[in-house]
């Protein structure tokens, strides 16, 4: 149980990040094409 | 340092990888490059930065150098608790300004810096105080991650510490000089993908080519019994509360965030920050646990320096793909602070010094723009020459944190009390900095009333950061009731106890003293602020912006 818990303790942190990554990968991809459909610069 | 314990790249690759990173951000820049970049592009964008671009920047700004090797000392030092105790309040960092934020926008929507927004409430005397402040932030931020480049190029390659440190010097220069902002932001998006990636692959590499979990289970016998403790007081008073209390003082004294700020869309200021808040917190927390399995393998840390442990462990441990991403991913979270920083120094400068106080409101675009260049370059040569003093990262973090604390109090009650004063702001700070730098360097002697008066204004301290906390996203009232049950509660733990944490001790008595003599000073005075007046004060530079917006 306890190698099982440290484990997890470790693992979600990259697991977490993951998720962010994918979050902010398909948010900036919605922002490209906002900003395309409204004919403004991205940045 | 003995180099023989870490992998040796050769020069050729070094500077292959280096020339790919910093050539390849160089030619993204090139996509939003324009002959002629505006003022306010240059200091903002167009304060219309979306979610995703919003929160990668935010992300990738606050993530530095000394984020991976504060974590990994954190967990090596005080076991479980000790990633925690780094990152999660370095994230709240992130959290806790952004309600504070919002009223900067509504108070100022077209500012650039929260300089400008107060030199409109105060004038110049307390508008310079918070400008100096963030520029001695940043160019504290610029000598530690040009140092840290130094010392992972010295570590893993034969080029020398000063190699290291001129190249990242010129790679950031070079890509953040033309586009200002505009190029921080992007190259942020890509630096932090790349970073991510690269955590989320050495983080579980690091524990599985140490031998899995069962490595992490039979480590638990090295461990003391504060450190095995996930409630350890140590790890909580030694590293959790001085940066709890620097929570705020952080956010509100780095222009890097607020320049964010005011550059994200209006409504995407909310989930930008928490989503930064999140990202934050997961890398940094997941690397420091790097720090945690050196522990429990009974690593020691070459010539006993804390920030050689990760560069140990991944050296020991991994393939040298790995150690190549490893170095990418330094090189990223060093150069993606480092390019924000000058864009942040860059921003005070052009709008603050010149904008405001020279220009008088009329600046010259063109001369304001190559202020804002001549900034970068200068900013850059300084962190250079600075990178060659070797410094303790964690506790300076602290220092300089503890020192902005001064100022907290003051610029929230400004934003939000119309009876703020100039004189009230400007003395309130400079007796916080007075009272921190007698309780810091114990100019006095702690016993007796003096540290029964310390320590009670030290819970005064305590009460105010809990009170603005909760303020921020509860209201007025729940922060005033809040913030006095916390002060009296911390009066009775304080007394006779918090003597012997200097640090904390001096962080809470920067920011107790200074609600103290703000609140009297206001009071003393009659005047009333028109908030209003802020936004026809804090003007766009750009002609072209000014005239359609008029």
């Amino acid at each position: 149980m306890q190698t099982f818990i440290l484990a997890a303790y470790v693992l979600v942190w990259p697991l977490v990040s993951l998720l962010v990554l994918a979050v902010i990968g398909v948010a900036t991809i919605k922002d490209i094409q906002a900003a395309r459909r409204e004919k403004r610069e991205l940045v | 340092m003995n180099e023989e314990n870490f992998y040796q790249f050769s020069t050729l690759t070094v500077l292959i990888l280096l020339a790919a990173f910093y050539g390849g951000t160089y030619l993204l820049t090139l996509l939003i490059k324009k002959k002629k970049e505006n003022t306010d592009a240059f200091m903002v964008s167009n304060h219309q930065i979306g979610f995703g671009l919003g929160a990668a920047s935010m992300t990738a700004t606050w993530i530095w150098a000394a984020s991976f090797y504060g974590a990994a000392t954190s967990g090596y030092t005080y076991g479980i608790s000790g990633p925690l105790h780094y990152g999660l309040w370095g994230a709240l960092m992130i959290l806790f300004i952004y309600p504070f934020g919002r009223r900067f926008r509504e108070l100022a929507p077209n500012a650039h810096t929260l300089g400008e927004l107060i030199h409109a409430r105060h004038g110049s005397s307390s508008q310079l105080i918070l400008a100096s402040s963030n520029i001695l932030g940043s160019i504290i931020s610029l000598m530690v991650n040009f140092t840290a480049s130094g010392a992972l190029v010295s570590v893993l390659s034969p080029l020398s510490f000063q190699a290291g440190v001129v190249i990242a010097g010129v790679g950031v220069l070079s890509y953040t000089l033309w586009s200002g902002f505009r190029a921080s932001v992007l190259t942020d998006f890509a630096q932090l993908m790349a970073m991510m990636a690269v955590a989320i692959l050495i983080i579980p590499a690091v524990l599985f080519a140490l031998g899995g979990p069962q490595t992490l289970s039979d480590g638990m016998s090295l461990l003391t019994p504060e450190q095995a403790d996930l409630f350890s007081m140590d790890a909580i008073l030694k590293q959790g509360a001085p940066f709890f209390v620097a929570v705020l003082a952080y956010a509100i004294g780095n222009q890097t965030i607020s320049q964010r700020l005011f550059a994200v869309r209006e409504d995407h200021i909310k989930p930008t920050f928490i989503t930064a808040t999140i990202g934050y917190g997961a890398i940094v927390i997941g690397l420091g646990m790097i720090g945690l399995m050196a522990l429990m393998t009974g690593m020691k840390p070459i010539d006993g320096d804390m920030n050689n442990l990760i560069p140990q462990m991944v050296s020991m441990y991994l393939s040298p793909v790995f150690i190549g991403l490893f170095f990418i991913l330094v090189i990223g979270s060093l150069s993606s602070t480092a390019d924000s920083d000058l864009s942040a120094m860059s921003a005070i400068v052009m709008a603050d010094v010149y904008g405001k106080n020279i220009a008088k409101n009329k600046p010259d675009p063109t001369k304001m723009l190559f202020i804002g260049r001549l900034t970068m370059i200068v900013a850059t040569l300084i962190g250079v020459i600075l990178a060659s003093f070797s410094m303790d990262i964690l506790i300076m973090l602290v220092f300089v944190g503890a020192l902005w604390g001064a100022i907290v109090f003051p610029v929230i009650a400004s934003c939000f009390w119309d009876r703020v004063t100039n004189l009230a702001f400007t003395s309130a700070v400079i007796a916080g900095l007075l009272m921190f730098c007698v309780a810091r360097f114990e100019l006095l002697p702690m016993a007796g009333f003096i540290a029964v008066l310390f320590e009670l204004l030290a819970a005064v301290g305590g009460g105010v950061v809990l009170g603005l906390m909760t303020f921020g996203f509860c209201g007025r009232r729940v922060g005033l009731i809040v913030g006095a049950l916390s002060a009296i509660g911390l009066a009775f733990l304080c007394v006779g106890f918090l003597r012997d944490y200097t640090v904390l001790l001096a962080s809470l008595m920067a920011y107790g003293v200074s609600t103290l003599v703000c609140i009297a000073v206001s009071l003393l005075g009659s005047s009333k602020f028109d908030f209003t007046q802020i936004d026809q004060n804090v003007i766009n530079y750009d002609p072209a912006k000014t005239e359609a917006q008029a």
